[in-house]
């Protein structure tokens, strides 16, 4: 996730600017999210509603602060926004956040701007219908993004929150520092990049030519996925993969404390590679073991290596533990 | 159909067998967009090579102490002269800038290094030697040999986390205390995950998975770090377009 989670900000940065030369501080902006919720009084709120003529292949950004983004593929050639602003406290607030729109051919950008160290604790949710295939970037510090079914192009990163996406066959990265990530049904002959810090991944139906999953303490959990090259990575968590396997395909799969399953269906053939500190390994395959599987035999305790190839032995399976253990079970 | 990015990679690392070599070959003379990758690869190779895989030019290392001294001296004069966090000013902001990107030439130089040191995912040099030499001796002293150089490794990776979390501990401020919980909650179970394979390889200094658990820790504490890094600057810079575009051109490289 190297420096990504950086453009989240830097395109917030850019979209929270105001034509005026005010200076909205993200950070004061975002501790000022943290306390949302302890402003005294109802519930203020404000609705926005908006029509953009796009065409059927433009591209669309959306950038926010704060609150959740909701993008769904429409049959038009339209982009329809609905935004609803929150707040509590002075109704005045609601006036200061602004939501601006640069229209222009083949191109919609869609912005949060907030008042200059303003004690604002609006929030913005947007529901906005793109055409079926346009592009989508959308960014946000703390809030949840969700996508479903937008055919374009799709970067979906956050600082703070959920990030799910469902049938985009052209995802191309989907991150958040704290938060799940859910994907379903992603077809795309590219690769995929999906990250988080803090929260679990689940991916499923994925069809990519190469995937990265990365994590640092959560869990990784991919269910029906083809994929030529995959990595997944977690320091933590537990990494669970079910599905086919290419006949050349590379699949390193790595986590220190966390247990790595992978549930194989008729795989023609593998060259595993599993290692493991302290975790036991296990293939439910019949596996013609190499000669250096097996307890290692210069130190003590339970770690196993297994080098083994089964069947044609053409995908690389390269799989590694320090504590965690490795199971290669059949479907 | 293009080959992997791996198999190119292989192939410009002479790593690939004769039949996969010319399979490589035959799509090279075909297809220019791969021949301009391997050109590439080839590029980064020379210049990855041409580092010192020992030790950091001292220059760099240097440029950074001294950055991160400016970076610290420059907030004592603005906590000094007025809490206003526009006062930091643009040269200040520059100083930050100026940290991280010799950190992250430094964790560069180190990744490069230790590429052509012989770690990579792969098993490693001791374990061929363990399982294919059959000599005792020569077992012992490549597995000595992979020690040294995850030694050198180690202090490389520490003296690029040490930079880091200088500038992401004097900065911490900047961001939200959710964000900068989540991310300190992750480097503590990156630092137990250290912990833990140095103290397997105390015990058991040629074991790969504790080697290559220990590197793989230390990269994620780094990825970790220029990630808390990159969000700080951003929140210090607020909406400053020059900032986003400096931003933007890392993007490209990225």
């Amino acid at each position: 996730m190297r420096l990504a989670l950086a453009f989240v900000v830097a395109a917030l940065a850019t979209a929270a600017t105001p034509a005026a030369a005010q200076t909205p501080h993200l950070n004061e902006i975002i501790r000022i999210r943290s306390y949302q919720g302890r402003d005294r009084g109802p519930e203020q709120t404000d609705k926005f509603s908006a029509k953009y003529r796009l065409g059927r292949d433009g591209r669309v950004s959306i950038a926010n602060i704060s609150g959740d983004i909701v993008v769904t593929a429409g049959s038009g050639e339209e982009v329809s926004v609905d935004a609803v602003k929150r707040g509590r406290g002075d109704r005045s607030q609601l006036d200061q956040v602004r939501i601006e729109a640069d229209s222009a051919p083949g191109r919609v950008d869609i912005k949060t701007v907030y008042p200059m160290r303003s004690n604002s604790s609006v929030s913005i949710d947007f529901t906005v219908v793109v055409p079926a295939g346009a592009s989508l970037e959308v960014h946000s510090i703390s809030g949840s993004v969700k996508i479903t079914g937008v055919r374009g192009s799709v970067r979906a990163e956050t600082v703070s929150g959920t990030v799910t996406a469902a049938d985009t066959p052209k995802l191309e990265v989907a991150k958040t520092i704290s938060g799940n990530v859910t994907l379903t049904n992603v077809q795309t002959e590219g690769d995929i990049s999906v990250g988080t810090i803090n929260g679990m991944m689940n991916a499923k139906g994925i069809r990519a030519h190469g995937i990265d999953f990365s994590s640092i303490s959560g869990d990784l959990v991919i269910a029906d996925m083809v994929c030529d090259r995959l990595g997944a990575k977690s320091v933590s968590g537990s990494v669970e993969y079910a599905g086919s396997i290419s006949k050349t395909g590379r699949y390193n799969l790595t986590s220190h404390s966390g247990t790595i399953r992978l549930t194989l269906a008729n795989p023609s053939g593998f060259e595993l590679n599993a290692d493991s500190f302290s975790g036991s390994v296990r293939s439910d395959f019949a596996v013609t073991l190499g000669p250096t599987s097996g307890n290692d035999r210069r130190r003590p305790g339970p770690g196993r290596t297994m080098h083994a190839v089964f069947g044609d032995g053409g995908a690389t399976l390269t799989i590694r533990t320090f504590s965690g253990d490795i199971v290669i079970a059949k479907r | 159909m293009h080959p992997d990015p791996a198999v190119l990679n292989d192939y410009v690392e002479d790593a690939l067998g004769a039949s996969g070599r010319a399979d490589v070959e035959g799509h090279l003379e075909s297809c220019a967009d791969c021949r301009g990758a391997v050109n590439e690869l080839r590029e980064i190779r020379d210049v990855a090579k041409a580092l010192d895989p020992r030790d950091p030019p001292a220059r760099s290392w240097t440029r950074l102490q001294r950055a991160i001294a400016l970076e610290h001296g420059a907030r004592a004069v603005q906590v000094a002269g007025s809490r206003s966090a526009d006062a930091s000013g643009s040269g200040s902001r520059r100083q930050l800038w100026i940290g991280v990107a010799a950190a992250a030439a430094l964790v560069i130089a180190t990744a490069a290094g230790l590429r052509y040191a012989g770690f990579t995912s792969g098993p490693s040099s001791s374990q061929r030697a363990t399982t294919t030499g059959g000599a005792n001796a020569n077992t012992d002293a490549a597995a000595q040999a992979v020690e040294a150089e995850l030694k050198q490794a180690e202090a490389h990776y520490e003296k690029a986390i040490q930079g880091l979390e200088t500038i992401a501990n004097s900065e911490k401020g900047a961001l939200d205390p959710q964000t900068a919980a989540t991310m300190q909650k992750n480097l503590a179970v990156i630092d137990q995950a250290i912990s833990e394979s140095r103290a397997a390889l105390r015990v058991q200094p040629a074991s790969a998975p504790a080697q290559q658990s220990l590197l793989e820790s230390f990269k994620a504490k780094l990825a970790l770090l220029e990630d808390t890094v990159a969000l700080i600057n951003e929140m210090r810079k607020g909406n400053d377009a020059g900032a986003a575009r400096i931003v933007s051109g890392l993007k490209g490289k990225g």
